[in-house]
């Protein structure tokens, strides 16, 4: 770790040094990088990642001086990755210090495409702050044929990963494999051809890859991104023959606000209702109306499920959650509960039912989604959620992408004048609605209903507490009372966590009737198309699932089987739910895409050769 | 004895033309330095401590390119100075050697070359800058004036090498970096590949080899050796899932005709490895082998908890998905003799005949046919019915096994597992002088073995045909003698009596007598063993020997190094009628000649991490079944091992008057 633990006894600290002239303590086997940052001296870093404790000590940009007990010459070393020791000496500023630094990100520079205005990063990348920090003036070794011949991979709906402008920290390695133990990505080839490539695969459609889109949120540069469809939205929203409909999910309105200067954790609802208006969007509809339909649907299916004594039921809102499912445990779909995500929900209900209430031709309406999400854009390229080979929802948005649009369109948010949902059919909303983009906020929205169907009366604490701890995996015993009694829950979220637990689950070891999993640690409010921090991961998380339990708090409704607009889409249209109607349009289906991978050695041995030339 | 003109060795400055009253270095003491093969002198040397020019005619600008070229190809790209230092440096020195105006300046080449030497993460690029920053610092005058004249330098001859002080110390010459750099990538198939490149028998050597690797690991000076064999096993074990590399006909190089044939006498580990790469070097290769499965010493030698009998027979099976057929129950001298292989129409022979004969202790009541004694091979043969359930076998009663070695270690803990109510080892040296793994010593020890050192056997005791005891004597040592080593000797008067059911006399083996017969034609040397030369040749053309049978006992990984160097050796052989020169080898024996790979301390700090161990077992559980005792490694734990890696490459070059063949 490379940030104060503040839980570390001070008196620990034994280890006696001098840091910039000022006699210090280290801790034992700490790095000089963490000593110097406890004493709030400031080391410029790029590789480095603290918060997923990720220190490969690659970019070799956080050079400090050091001159060890006993020995007169000075060396060079790098401060993320050195430890302190007895009677070490340590500048961080010296000249000498100074200019390596400079030169290394000038290294750094030689093979990175340097077109800023272009890239999706453009005015939040980390090596542009580096480059400042560290003085840069000039770019010597920068060649540009040599830097626009590496790979561009364009081969997913949701993501694009861009060598050109990769600069080795291997942050996304890092979090795809240790975090979210997906392990999708791989470092490949050698010397400047070094890339990050996919595990096994030459394309995303064939890799192991979920587009949980966590990589994105730890690449201090542009080369990992959202596939930018800000046009293909504006291409909608000004053909005057088309009818825009946007939905936004419960996390984007708490996780917004930063991007224009408001503070973290800010309810911005409003605003974006107004943005949209003010964008030219025909109708402005809210994600968290589908949830509540979802809770609707998959409450229903649960309560059935239980009499059938299938049990456990996985929730299925959360699309990289599925994909992972899918790709790498086909054994567990039929657990998945078949109800089709919030966001599908909406595209689908507003091109059959909207369309009746508003008198419009269903052909000419799109759906933009706004998502704090990539593997949102997987989803609505699904088969199985497209009609007559059109998907439901025509583009998704990140979180990112809607910034962007609104940056097009000289929109700043914080001088926005908050406006209201005035869709008379699908925009209102119950608390229960609302918490879905928190971990643990499907589970406690399902058991309010479920509830309530049983006992024919609402709980009398409304807010399940019990559940709404941050650990990884959480598991509670809740009674249903009734026919169904108590049931065994668990919430999970972040896919290293997942995966131990559907491991035990396959194994016969775990007891649950029901089972929520979020693939982005923290849930939705932190998912992988919300807003990029820098040098930080998920710094802003709590903050978020705060204002979401407010957004619960105030509103007037909190359960979704009470949400009036919800009983009129049943009452006008459904008729129950898991009806006929409702199992065509609300539900969906799963395919294993598990892939047997064999290898020969022949085929190693010719990649080892193109590689790496055989000593 | 080679003069150095002019150089620059851990940052001494060599130069003949210093004058006298100034204070010149002495000449270094090169050894074995003149040619580099017949006829063809050494004129530079450049290395990761700095460089040696013999002749003043030598280009230091084309041979710093030449090295330079070879780093930049091996820079794995992960660090930012190595990654585009290598390469701008030479591309600035390839453009001064063509006469072309430079894309660096030489002080531009300088800082480049300091960024590299000060910053970079691994030993290549810490070390890949140092000759020529030495050049730079001493001899730049010498640079300016060959490329003042702006014309292209002429072509040297030479050769440049990659290694790690791992490598060196590997029998085998496995990349040992390399393969942990794939575990680290992502990318554990191609880790397992980088192995397969040397022998087949990876998962075995991933459980039982001696790792000589280890010892030579520079990680020692930070905390602990890499966990090198413990990583191998991980990705080796990756061969028996679900995602098992798929051995196939195609990665022969070069299919031979049908005549091209050669036989291997001896499915040992050297048999196996020789069979392996006479095999992808396209010959047709049938294994001659006495007993009923392959796998020699490695399948009856050592028991079944340290290495399963399917885990061998799957990786000896690699020899027939590659065409090789194995005729069991064939013994040499008894079935066929080396006369009539040469009739049959093989153009060479390779023994792998193992030393299979448990030598005996030479002490008073000792007999073969004694109920209750065993030489440890044979009982280890016997364990390895009793696992195969061919024969089984029970042991009641108390075990004295002799002997200090690793076969001694596999015959206490095999002993106890078969029911052994106590099992002693005696042995004459202390425990500390036992040439058996630590690891081996300290699981037998974790089992409840009871160690007498420093104890000797001098009698055994019998009763109608079978063992009673063992009549013991104290040892004590002698003041160390001038190589520091202490003798022993016995205490007189301090014999006893350890009464015991059986004795196993584990001291070692030899050769099986009747192998070789008059008229082979293959000489023996005095210990009994096949003699071979540095080429691995016999006395008798064509036949050539590697293995326990030519050095004595030994380990697997020599067995299979010298199985690799024979089946190399054989091609050249066949295809040409002699061995070639073999320029690897040589450039490895100069560096070992002068110790250029220096075990040279770890200059800055690291931060300390203990390497991962493999789960194993409970003593209590494991003592009494013979299902393998250590369990492969987590990916997690695996990862995390790799990480630990220092990269301990360097690049060593040659500059030679003609080109080396």
């Amino acid at each position: 770790m490379c940030t104060p633990d503040p839980a570390r006894d001070p008196a620990e600290a034994t280890i006696a040094l001098i840091l910039n002239g000022t006699d210090c303590r280290g801790f034992p086997n700490e790095t000089i990088l963490a000593c110097a940052r406890r004493h709030d001296i400031y080391v410029p870093t790029l590789c480095e990642l603290d918060d997923i404790d990720h220190t490969p000590g690659t970019c070799r940009v956080c050079l400090v001086e050091i001159v060890q007990a006993g020995r007169d010459e000075a060396q060079i070393v790098t401060a993320c990755n050195t430890p302190v020791r007895e009677g070490m000496e340590v500048r961080t500023r010296s000249r000498k210090a100074r200019e390596m630094q400079r030169l290394q990100v000038e290294l750094l520079m030689a093979d990175h495409l340097q077109d800023c205005a272009t890239c999706i990063r453009h005015g939040d990348c980390e090596l542009q702050d580096l480059a400042q920090f560290v003085g840069l003036t000039e770019n010597r070794f920068f060649d540009r044929a040599r830097t626009e011949a590496r790979p561009i991979d364009l081969t997913s709906p949701a993501m694009v990963r861009d060598m050109r402008r990769c600069v080795r920290c291997q942050r996304c390695v890092a979090i795809c494999r240790h975090h979210q133990q997906v392990d999708a990505l791989a470092m490949e080839g050698t010397g400047l051809d070094r890339v990050v490539a996919l595990r096994d695969a030459d394309d995303y459609p064939s890799s192991a890859c979920v587009s949980c889109g966590q990589c994105v949120l730890v690449c201090p540069t542009g080369a990992l991104g959202e596939r930018d469809e800000t046009d293909l939205a504006l291409d909608y929203i000004c053909d005057p023959d088309i009818v825009t409909v946007v939905q936004f999910a419960p996390a984007v309105r708490v996780a917004f606000g930063e991007e224009f200067g408001m503070p973290a954790g800010t309810n911005v609802e409003g605003q974006i209702v107004a943005a949209c208006r003010k964008i030219g969007i025909d109708v402005v509809l809210d994600t968290n109306f589908a949830a509540d339909v979802v809770i609707m649907e998959e409450g229903t299916e649960l309560l059935s499920r239980l009499k059938e004594r299938r049990r456990p039921t996985f929730t299925s809102c959360c699309p990289a959650w599925i994909n992972f499912a899918e790709i790498h445990y086909p054994e567990i779909l039929p657990f998945l509960s078949s109800t089709r995500s919030p966001q599908q929900v909406l595209s689908t209900v507003a091109k059959t039912y909207l369309p009746e209430k508003l008198g419009v031709d269903p052909a000419r309406i799109r759906v933009i989604s706004i998502m704090p999400c990539v593997a949102k854009k997987d989803e609505a390229a699904r088969p199985q959620l497209t009609r007559d080979g059109l998907p439901d929802t025509d583009v998704v948005l990140t979180t990112r992408e809607f910034a962007r649009l609104l940056r097009r369109e000289g929109i700043d948010l914080k001088h926005l004048a908050p406006s209201a949902f005035d869709s008379p059919w699908m925009a209102e909303y119950s608390g229960a609605g609302a918490i879905f983009g928190t971990t643990g906020g499907v589970m406690e929205a399902a058991l309010r209903t479920i509830y309530a169907i049983v006992n024919g009366r609402e709980l009398d604490r409304i807010e399940l507490t019990q559940l709404r701890g941050f650990e990884g995996v959480r598991e509670a015993r809740v009674d249903l009372g009734g026919a169904v009694g108590e049931v065994s829950v668990a919430m999970v979220h972040g896919l290293g966590g997942t995966r131990a637990l559907v491991e035990k689950v396959l194994a016969g070891e775990a007891d649950y009737d029901f089972i929520e999993v979020m693939a982005c640690p923290g849930g939705c409010v932190d998912g992988g198309g919300s807003l990029r921090s820098k040098q930080a991961y998920l710094p802003l998380a709590l903050k978020r699932r705060e204002t979401i339990y407010n957004v619960d708090r105030a509103a007037k409704v909190r359960q979704s089987h009470n949400n009036p607009q919800v009983q009129a889409l049943y009452r006008d249209f459904l008729g129950e739910p898991n009806s006929a109607t409702a199992h065509h349009l609300l539900h969906t289906s799963y395919e294993d895409r598990q892939r047997a991978l064999t290898h020969t050695v022949k085929e190693i041995w010719d990649d080892i050769t193109a590689s790496m030339m055989l000593y | 004895m080679t003069h150095v003109a002019y150089g620059v060795w851990d940052g001494i400055v060599y130069d003949r033309q210093t004058p006298p009253d100034h204070t010149g270095a002495p000449d270094y003491d090169l050894k074995n330095f003149d040619e580099f093969d017949a006829g063809n002198p050494i004129r530079a040397f450049f290395g990761d401590r700095g460089f040696f020019v013999f002749d003043e005619t030598v280009s230091l600008v084309d041979s710093l390119y030449h090295y330079m070229a070879k780093a930049a190809e091996q820079s794995c790209g992960v660090c930012t100075p190595c990654r585009m230092g290598t390469v701008l440096v030479r591309d600035a020195l390839d453009g001064m050697r063509r006469g072309l105006a430079p894309s660096l300046d030489l002080d531009r080449i300088e800082m480049l070359g300091e960024q590299m030497r000060q910053t970079s993460l691994c030993g290549l690029g810490q070390t890949c800058a140092v000759a020529l920053l030495d050049a730079l610092h001493h001899f730049r005058g010498r640079i300016e004036a060959e490329t003042a004249p702006g014309r292209p330098v002429p072509a040297q001859h030479g050769m440049a090498y990659v290694t790690a002080p791992c490598i060196e110390a590997c029998p085998s010459k496995v990349n040992v970096p390399r393969y942990i750099d794939y575990i680290r990538d992502g990318k554990p198939e191609n880790s397992l590949g980088v192995l397969l490149q040397q022998y087949p028998m990876a998962a075995t050597c991933g459980r039982v080899c001696v790792r000589y690797c280890e010892q030579a690991c520079r990680r020692k000076f930070v905390d602990e050796a890499v966990g090198i064999k413990t990583l191998k096993r991980y990705v080796a074990d990756q061969q028996s899932g679900p995602h098992a590399l798929k051995f196939t006909r195609d990665m022969i190089r070069k299919p031979l005709a049908d005549g091209m044939k050669v036989a291997v006498v001896g499915a040992g580990p050297a048999g196996i490895a020789c069979a392996y790469h006479l095999l992808l070097g396209g010959y047709h290769v049938d294994v001659f082998e006495k007993s009923h499965q392959a796998g020699g010493m490695a399948q009856i030698g050592i028991p079944s908890y340290r290495l399963p009998k399917d885990t061998l027979a799957m990786e000896t099976e690699i020899i027939a998905d590659l065409g090789g057929r194995f005729l069991f129950g064939q013994q040499l001298g008894r079935d066929f003799s080396i006369d009539d292989l040469f009739a049959r129409g093989y153009k060479a022979v390779f023994l792998g005949l193992g030393c299979q004969a448990g030598s005996r202790l030479g002490i008073a009541g000792e007999d073969a046919g004694l109920r209750g004694y065993f030489s440890g091979i044979d009982f280890l043969l016997k364990v390895h019915d009793h696992v195969d359930g061919i024969a089984p076998l029970a042991l009641s009663g108390e075990v004295v096994v002799v002997g200090g070695g690793n076969v001694a270690m596999d015959c206490v803990r095999s002993a106890l597992r078969l029911g052994a109510d106590q099992v002693h080892v005696v042995y004459r040296r202390t425990r500390e002088d036992m040439p058996a793994d630590a690891e081996e010593i300290e699981a037998a020890e974790a089992e409840g073995i009871r160690f007498l050192t420093l104890t000797n056997p001098t009698r055994i005791l019998t009763e109608n045909g079978r063992v009673t005891g063992v009549e013991l004597v104290r040892m004590d040592q002698t003041d160390p003698d001038e190589s520091g080593r202490r003798k022993v000797r016995p205490v007189a008067g301090s014999e006893h009596v350890l009464p015991c059911d059986h004795v196993i006399a584990a001291i070692g083996q030899q050769v099986e007598d009747g192998a070789l017969v008059q008229g082979d034609g293959v000489a023996l040397d005095r210990w009994n063993c096949v003699a071979a030369d540095d080429t691995l040749a016999t006395s008798r053309p064509g036949v050539f020997a590697g293995g326990d049978c030519t050095t004595g006992p030994s380990t697997l990984i020599y067995a299979m190094a010298a199985g690799q160097n024979a089946a190399r050796n054989i091609d050249d052989w066949i295809q040409r009628g002699s061995v070639r020169f073999f320029k690897r080898a040589r450039m490895r024996k100069l560096i070992a000649d002068n110790r250029f790979l220096a075990n040279d301390v770890v200059e800055t700090p690291v931060r300390n991490a203990y390497r991962v161990h493999n789960p194993e077992l409970d003593p209590e559980l494991r003592k009494h079944m013979f299902e393998e005792v250590e369990q492969t490694i987590s990916a997690r734990a695996a990862y995390a091992e790799a990480q630990r890696c220092m990269r301990c490459y360097r690049v060593y070059s040659v500059v030679t008057r003609h080109s080396i063949p």
